[in-house]
């Protein structure tokens, strides 16, 4: 460019007739001019500005953008010789550590968050899109299982646990949240038992896609559960005495009862039926702790409404005669085998009969009916007694919830509703009511047919984990092998 | 197999005379016991056709008595029927290696003695 230059003005000035063309001092001045610019301007280039192109070049590289050119190379002679092999080396050196932190060498970002996470108490653990933990720190709570792995030591006794939870929002989510509340390490009776607040999130594309973190609210749960565990044990310690009232009395009954008039008749059935209540409310107090505590189950198996109320039906056709009412139960015999723990829904069927006596007038008809409806075998238990406003219906399966009027006339805890509800619900069913002020109640108890949920049930062995519905956060118990 | 000797363990006095009172009555041939040692001692002692268990029991848990009699390695009882009778319900885990052991697993305050009658009675035909 530069020998261009000089020559167009050379010849320019020739053409203008400047300077004589014959002029041989002026052409030797000039070319000796021009070899001497380009001299300096090529030393130049060899000596500043290559070495500059070279190390934006290997900045560029370290920086992470694609590079059409050689990369200079480090060892090659020229660079040793200037002095720029070791600056290109420490280039390359930061660029690779970086390379490393945001890739693979995730271990040194965990560990440099690692001691960070142990002043905690909250524990941290993340995890993989398989679930696989890649750390916990120390206040996690974590297991290791058979096989080596590590997992979260934590009963999700809920409609979604958490390995479920994963497996959705990997499925569905790019970015997602869920929180759980109280939830245990262990079964109440067991040592160094802790109970948290879990809250997990998940990103997706991310190298640590779930992120959850453990808050230990054991300080804040346990009193709570402690008053349950005291409920259990007194609720316990009352079913000693009442074993004791129900065996006499049945006993001396059998003995008796040739040589008793009516009137004793009346009264030892007065004493059978209020025995027989107290050892109902003592067993709804056992289910509500239970189920509040999240750690009670049902066994599931086919049976029949009829069988349920065999099982009670001389309990409850006793207590309707003692307090006046007229009990029946209409039962089609075609009607098709529910999914039920019988003992439980029989506390259900106990409950609500009893309601029914309770809140009806004397002389009133309290009937049970069962009906099919469609997957289900709906069973209705309703009264003409005093019913409900709307603004009771909407609170009426409230643990401890007792209307203002009831308060006042009729005697009861509040809990056999809730705990009904908590049982129809554990099966898979619903429990609903219909009132009308002055009227009365009807109940309604939803059950699945057997045969809507044979294959869950095939599946778990009885365990109603596979159809309990997600409104229901309660375990049931199963009772006894032969009961009643 | 039919039933004609029982052996009872409870520790609560008028629980225990309560069943054993009917069981003599209907002509059963009853022991009774009150502590768990003393029940493991007379259960390995004579061969009974019943074992009514409590859980609850001082020096030894009906849990430990069920396991020293009956478990993977040997059989003490193999012609003996056992039912278990609480009124403490355990955590499940517990309750179905005592069920596995057991014939029945009853609570207490839902058993008369005339319920306890019928279940002898049927495990008697069913034996």
């Amino acid at each position: 460019m530069q020998i261009i230059a000089v020559l167009i003005v050379f010849i320019a000035l020739i053409f203008v007739d400047l300077i004589d063309h014959n002029d041989i001092t002026l052409v030797i001045v000039i070319s000796a001019l021009l070899f001497t610019t380009i001299t300096i301007n090529l030393v130049t280039f060899w000596l500043i500005t290559d070495p500059l192109k070279q190390l934006s070049i290997a900045l560029k590289h370290s920086a992470g953008e694609k590079q059409a050119d050689n990369l200079p190379n480090p060892n090659a002679p020229n660079y040793q010789r200037s002095g720029l092999s070791a600056l290109l080396k420490q280039i390359y050196k930061m660029g690779s550590s970086q390379s490393d932190d945001q890739t693979d060498n995730k271990t040194d970002d965990l560990s440099a968050l690692s001691r960070v996470f142990d002043q905690s108490n909250a524990g941290v653990v993340i995890c993989d899109t398989k679930g696989k933990i890649l750390y916990a720190n120390s206040s996690a709570p974590i297991r290791t299982e058979r096989d080596g792995n590590r997992a979260i030591d934590a009963l999700f006794y809920t409609e979604l646990s958490f390995s479920d939870w994963v497996k959705q929002v990997k499925k569905k989510s790019v970015r997602a949240h869920r929180t759980w509340l109280h939830i245990a390490n262990k079964p109440p009776s067991e040592n160094d038992r802790r109970i948290f607040d879990i809250v997990a999130s998940y990103q997706k594309g991310s190298p640590y896609p779930i992120v959850v973190l453990f808050l230990d609210k054991t300080a804040d749960y346990a009193p709570e559960d402690d008053q349950l565990n005291f409920i259990s044990f007194a609720a316990h310690e009352l079913r000693g005495p009442i074993t004791v009232i129900r065996g006499y009395l049945d006993t001396l009954i059998d003995e008796m009862g040739d040589t008793l008039n009516q009137e004793q008749h009346e009264l030892f059935d007065r004493l059978l039926v209020s025995s027989n209540r107290l050892s109902g409310y003592i067993n709804n107090i056992l289910n509500t702790s239970r189920y509040d505590q999240r750690h009670l189950n049902i066994n599931l198996s086919e049976t029949t409404v009829e069988t349920v109320w065999n099982m009670i039906k001389d309990d409850m056709n006793l207590r309707a005669k003692t307090q006046g009412r007229l009990l029946s139960a209409i039962i089609p015999e075609d009607l098709p085998t529910i999914a039920a723990d019988n003992a439980s829904l029989g506390e259900v069927f106990g409950n609500l009969i009893d309601n029914a006596i309770k809140y009806s007038h004397a002389g009133g008809a309290v009937e049970l009916r069962a009906s099919p409806n469609g997957p289900n075998v709906d069973i209705t238990i309703a009264d003409n007694g005093i019913g409900m406003p709307s603004n009771v219906v909407g609170n009426l399966f409230h643990k401890f919830y007792r209307s203002h009027r009831s308060r006042e006339t009729v005697a009861g805890t509040g809990i056999g509703l809730y705990i009904s509800k908590a049982i129809v619900e554990s099966h898979g069913g619903s429990l609903s009511v219909k009132s009308a002020e002055g009227r009365g109640s009807t109940f309604t108890i939803s059950m699945p047919t057997y045969e809507s949920v044979r294959e869950k049930l095939e599946k778990t062995g009885g365990n109603n984990s596979e159809i309990i519905k997600s409104t229901s956060s309660g375990w049931i118990k199963n009772h006894g092998s032969i009961r009643g | 197999m039919a039933i004609k000797t029982i052996l009872v363990i409870e520790d609560d006095r008028f629980i225990g005379e309560m069943y054993v009172r009917s069981l003599k009555k209907k002509g059963y041939d009853v022991d009774w016991m009150v502590d768990g040692n003393d029940g493991l001692v007379a259960a390995r002692n004579k061969s009974y056709d019943l074992l009514l268990l409590d859980i609850m029991l001082p020096e030894k848990r009906g849990s430990e008595i069920i396991d020293a009699l009956r478990n993977e390695k040997h059989d003490l009882i193999p012609n003996t029927k056992v039912v278990i009778l609480t009124n403490f319900e355990q955590d499940d885990e517990s309750r179905m290696a005592m069920e596995h052991s057991a014939d029945a697993y009853l609570i207490k305050a839902e058993i008369t003695p005339r319920k306890l009658l019928a279940i002898i009675d049927h495990l008697s035909k069913t034996g």
